[in-house]
């Protein structure tokens, strides 16, 4: 008898052990975190989704991209406020003739295992992404034929044909500098293993669906870091505990917080929200193939003209986003301003021209859509179909998880509509416009227009500037006379903040370490 | 002769199944002396009812969105309206509504894969303890393959390869759940194909397989019956975990589990949105469990 | 008893052959992964290339026979997310869901024991109603909405533990709650029957005739018995557990074996999916082993065939 009850003592003790220990563990967690306001040198982001890869020319994935860019560098970078492009690690550049670009390299950049950045870094960085076509971002690099080696610091980039974007081309996802020795001499899957840049943090480790931890880089060439030493992104999908996680002051900042808890993550002490406007725009792309209602323009029309935008933003995206008719958004090259920050809305006229198209009794259609991809997607997605059965048109939505809805689009399987959120890191209109060319999307959405093709072909090698930007705006004009897919709005960036420290967000969706300060 | 000894069989064989089964009269008795018992039958009735009559008792669409009216709290609250009993959701649906027609779904998928799965497993329980030996072994392997890989990781990989639907999650869940069936079943027939009528049966040649109709399948309902209302339960906490994971039912159908999993991301700031089919998920699988152990004790006869 | 074991031992060797078939061919079905690991814009030449390269124009029994050959000789493939053998990504995950399923049965133990208990001894009262009740509430509290409310309560309200991720045993209480409870449920109710059964039985009635206090027996005889099934019991929850710490994981950012299935569904990266269903699949049949031999330990009444 008196071992049993031993054996229930011990229980209840260890039991009790556990709380305890647990308990004051997490005392001495909690004063840490919050002497840390001006101490703590480590910077704490919480991020929804995994990195994918540190093989720069192979994810194109914006949220990515937003770690690497303090890894690594471009040749040139894009200037948020005034959105012109600026040197990063190449020191002047000059436009030779309409098919040759020379660069000078600032001298002193020098990798994060001390190598020096030379051309013959570039040459190959450059030269591997737009030559391999296996890589995710070739499409956007194949204009660049060669680079040549002048010298250690001078360098000439060579395109096919004119190309006027070249420049945004190189200041974004995809034209990272690598270090081309210590790929050769290591093997690129040691590279990736051990990743380095020039940017001004340098790699730790990478626990997968966990953690990515970098550290200042004490050798970067610009302008040096003073805010912190040590980054940590850790990776918490459910969106619920992400914004836990910043209200209980477990991480600094928290992205992509949904609207509803916008007013918790302000009311809280010690939290605010920061709001800044992406250059992502949602769109519903609808098939101009034959056979389908959305073929006539008037349908197209009518259900541009049912959806009301501006509802959508006030009531599911508690009014951060713009309403818009065209995707070449303010900052892009070649934006119509007077297709922005507008919409049409008209539910009286749509039913009148469904009925001219034959639809008096409206039709059904399907939409796919992902769901958590973008800001309240599925919310919009159901927000939409509510809107367009007030017309008479049912939706049938069918939520997708992200690699199937890839692989139903490659494959044109795809039915009436889908719903997408295009960012534009080139911010230019060649990169937004060129989803409107008719070769793209044979068999997937059919949409064509002769004019619009024309106008496309000559403004993509169009060296005159504001020529060119003519060009895009009446692609612009004449995609929204002829309704070609459904704009909806372009979309705004929310990240939750500890109150020490003041972060702005940029248009381009990047997290920018060394503008994070502590106040 | 041969007509004769059938009827003895078969007269042997219904006063086994008797004996265990019990009559009506016997059953409503036991019923009525045990309170969970009672209980759980009442609420499946409820249940049941709500799911035949939704268009009747639903108030609202419940896919109706309505933009100006989203998060609205229960009627009894500050800020609550007495159209939308329960409130709205996100987008403003009536989240009543959905929980009644919600109801339907719940109720169809769990049902429909359990009877799937029910018919699956005792027809290989069936098999395999009857004819036993190699065939018996073979069968086990599958049995335990099946028990080996966790119910919900399954169901993720199936649903990812096929895509989300109502018939795919019926399928699924079918699939994965048959095991305890076939296990049960082939314990049973082990014993009962022991018992005299059944060797009688075979000593005078008697075909197989309507040994298995006539004198087995009857004798194995009850284990069908028990094993199948605590399935129910499961299948439909199942459906809502599924709904989380982004593979449960597509809208605009409505079911339980996802107006659950929809509403996770307001349980900060709206409660209602997910508490209330969370409650409709509790009481519900709480009456089938009610109702699936009182059925165990009164059927399995080693419990008598 | 070693004829036993080896017996059992050597019925695994099919069992993990049909989970691999069944496995393979859901994979098989989902289509080729080609189209994933290319550009849109991908040639057909090239497409044929890595289609021809990796083997997938042979016909499905020779591939299936080129699985099965590789997994004997431990190669998964390689995992095109990580870049890397997908056996090791998943071997690299298991220590955290090994830690959360642990703690996880520690605190069912802690609320199954005492309740089991307490309910069997005071059978049919309101006490044995309500436990029996809170037990089915246990079950029917879907996992991803336990986890939240538990979080939301204590790390955001109360401020007493932190919200997630794997680190302290503090990080590890809500996540193993939450995992725990559903099945503390379950264990409840089994080892309030398995009670129930003994208290009943003859040995114990003549020892409450002779007048022996009524709390002795229970914990003399009652509960030493109940302790079989028990045992047995906890390892069978492996699978149950397995399944839950996928959504646990999800919810608490939980770097385990959970997680990476989900994104390894997500992306399409089969070989990762491959090798996570055969490694769950085995760990669970080796608890149910283990299980059954334990219970032939403890319980001498069992013959060993």
């Amino acid at each position: 008898m008196k071992r049993k009850q031993l054996w229930f003592i011990c229980i209840l003790f260890i039991a009790i052990g556990l709380l305890v220990g647990c308990t004051g563990e997490k005392n001495g967690e909690a004063g840490k975190t919050e002497e840390g306001n001006e101490d703590n040198r480590t910077l704490t982001i919480a991020l929804g989704t995994d990195m994918v890869s540190f093989d720069v020319h192979n994810h194109n994935n914006t949220s990515t991209e937003a770690i690497h860019i303090n890894m690594f560098n471009y040749l040139v970078k894009r200037n948020n406020e005034t959105g012109e492009m600026e040197p990063d690690l190449a020191e002047s550049y000059e436009n030779i003739d309409d098919l040759t670009w020379e660069f000078k390299l600032k001298d002193g950049v020098t990798f994060h295992n001390g190598d020096a950045l030379t051309s013959a870094d570039v040459k190959y960085s450059l030269e591997r992404v737009a030559t391999d076509t296996t890589l995710l971002d070739h499409a956007n690099y194949k204009t660049i034929k060669e680079v040549e080696v002048i010298d250690d610091t001078t360098f000439r980039i060579h395109t096919h044909e004119p190309d006027p974007a070249l420049l945004n081309r190189i200041s974004r996802i995809g034209s990272s500098i690598l270090p081309a020795n210590y790929i050769e001499e290591n093997g690129f899957d040691h590279f990736l293993a051990n990743p380095i840049g020039t940017g001004p943090f340098e790699f730790v480790e990478w626990v997968r669906d966990d953690r990515i931890v970098l550290k200042t880089y004490g050798d970067y060439f610009d302008e040096k870091n003073e805010e912190w030493d040590e980054i940590v992104y850790r990776i918490i999908p459910e969106n619920s505990t992400r914004v836990s996680e910043l209200l209980t002051g477990g991480v600094d900042m928290a992205v992509n917080i949904p609207p509803s808890d916008w007013v918790r993550v302000n009311e809280n002490e010690g939290t605010y929200l920061t709001q800044g406007i992406s250059n992502r725009t949602l769109m519903i792309f609808l098939r101009s193939t034959e056979g389908y209602p959305t073929e006539d323009r008037r349908v197209r029309e009518a259900l541009d003209l049912a959806i009301d935008n501006q509802a959508i933003v006030d009531n599911i995206l508690g009014g951060a986003g713009t309403p818009t008719i065209t995707r070449v958004g303010p900052g892009d090259v070649g934006h119509a301003e007077h297709l922005y920050n507008t919409y049409n809305y008209d539910p009286e006229r749509a039913k009148e021209l469904l009925a001219e198209a034959g639809f008096k009794d409206g039709f059904e259609m399907t939409l796919h859509s992902p769901r958590g991809r973008y800001l309240q997607d599925a919310e919009i997605a159901e927000m939409v179909a509510g809107m367009l059965a007030e017309i008479g048109v049912t939706i049938n939505i069918e939520f997708m998880e992200w690699s199937n809805y890839l692989e139903l689009r490659n494959a044109g399987e795809n039915k009436d509509a889908y719903l997408l959120g295009l960012g534009n890191s080139m911010f230019d209109a060649a990169n937004a416009l060129d989803y409107y060319r008719y070769d793209r999307f044979i068999g997937q959405l059919d949409y064509r227009n002769d004019e619009v093709e024309e106008l496309l072909a000559a403004a993509e090698q169009n060296m005159d500037a504001e020529e060119r930007n003519e060009q895009y705006i009446k692609i612009q004009e004449l995609l929204a006379e002829d309704v070609a897919h459904l704009v909806l709005h372009q979309e705004s960036i929310n990240i939750g903040v500890v109150d020490h420290i003041d972060y702005k967000p940029t248009m381009d969706e990047m997290i920018y370490i060394d503008s994070i300060t502590r106040k | 002769m041969g007509e004769q000894s059938k009827a003895i069989i078969d007269a042997d064989s219904q006063v086994y199944m008797r004996k265990r089964n019990g009559t009506i009269k016997r059953w409503s008795k036991l019923l009525l002396r045990s309170k969970t018992g009672t209980v759980g039958l009442l609420i499946v009735f409820f249940i049941t009812l709500v799911a035949v009559f939704a268009p009747i008792l639903a108030p609202h669409d419940p896919n109706a969105i309505n933009p100006g009216g989203l998060h609205v709290p229960p009627s009894w609250m500050e800020g609550g309206s007495a159209e939308h009993l329960l409130g709205t959701d996100n987008l403003g649906r009536d989240i009543l509504s959905r929980i009644i027609y919600g109801s339907q779904v719940s109720l169809l998928v769990g049902i429909a894969a359990v009877l799937l799965s029910g018919i699956i497993g005792v027809c290989i329980g069936l098999i395999a303890g009857f004819y036993g030996g190699l065939l018996d072994n073979i069968l086990m392997r599958f049995v335990d393959s099946f028990l080996a890989i966790p119910t919900i990781l399954f169901s993720l990989v199936f649903l990812a390869v096929f895509g989300p639907s109502i018939i795919t999650l019926i399928i699924v869940l079918g699939l994965t759940n048959w095991t305890s069936y076939a296990r049960l079943v082939r314990g049973e027939v082990l014993s009962i194909k022991e018992r005299d009528f059944v060797r009688a049966a075979r000593s005078i040649g008697v075909k197989n397989n309507k040994i298995i109709i006539r004198h087995l399948l009857p004798n194995v309902i009850s284990t069908f019956i028990v094993i199948s209302t605590l399935s129910v339960a499961s299948t439909i906490i199942l459906e809502s975990s599924l709904s989380f994971l982004g593979l449960g039912i597509q809208p605009p159908t409505v079911s339980w589990g996802t107006v659950l999993s929809d509403g996770r991301d307001y349980l900060a700031t709206s409660w209602w949105l997910a508490t209330f089919p969370g409650i409709a998920i509790t009481i519900t699988v709480l009456g089938i469990i009610f109702l699936g152990d009182w059925l165990r004790d009164v059927l399995d006869p080693r419990t008598k | 008893m070693m004829h036993y074991i080896v017996r059992r031992m050597l019925q695994i060797i099919p069992v993990l052959l049909i989970i691999s078939f069944i496995v393979f061919t859901l994979v098989f079905i989902a289509g080729d992964p080609v189209a994933l690991m290319l550009p849109e814009d991908a040639a057909l030449e090239e497409i044929e290339q890595l289609r021809e390269s990796l083997g997938l124009n042979e016909p499905f029994y020779i591939q299936y026979g080129n699985y099965v050959f590789r997994m004997i000789q431990g190669d998964f493939g390689e995992s095109f997310r990580y870049g890397q053998d997908a056996l090791s990504v998943v071997l690299e995950r298991l220590p955290a869901t090994f830690e959360l399923a642990i703690a996880a049965i520690v605190i069912a133990i802690m609320i199954a024991i005492p309740f089991g208990i307490w309910s069997a001894t005071k059978q049919n009262s309101s006490i044995d109603l309500i436990a029996t009740g809170a037990a089915v509430v246990g079950k029917a509290m879907p996992n991803f909405w336990l986890g939240i409310m538990l979080i939301l309560l204590f790390s955001v309200t109360l401020g007493v533990l932190p919200v997630s991720g794997r680190g302290s045993i503090a990080h590890l209480i809500l996540p193993a709650i939450t995992l725990g409870t559903g099945i503390a449920a379950e264990m409840t109710r089994l080892i309030r029957s398995s009670m129930l059964e003994i208290l009943n039985q003859d040995y114990i009635r003549t020892a409450k005739s002779k007048g022996i206090k009524s709390v002795h027996v229970i914990y003399k005889h009652a509960f030493r018995n109940a302790l079989i099934p028990f045992v047995t019991i906890t390892a069978l929850q492996t699978s149950t557990l397995i399944g839950g710490a996928l959504i646990t994981e999800t919810v608490f950012a939980w770097p385990g074996i959970g997680q990476l299935l989900i994104q390894a569904v997500n992306t399409r990266d089969m070989a990762i999916v491959q090798a996570c269903v055969m490694i769950i699949a085995a760990i669970v049949i080796l608890m149910n082993l283990l299980a059954d031999i334990i219970y032939r330990i403890l319980d001498p009444r069992i013959k060993l065939n």
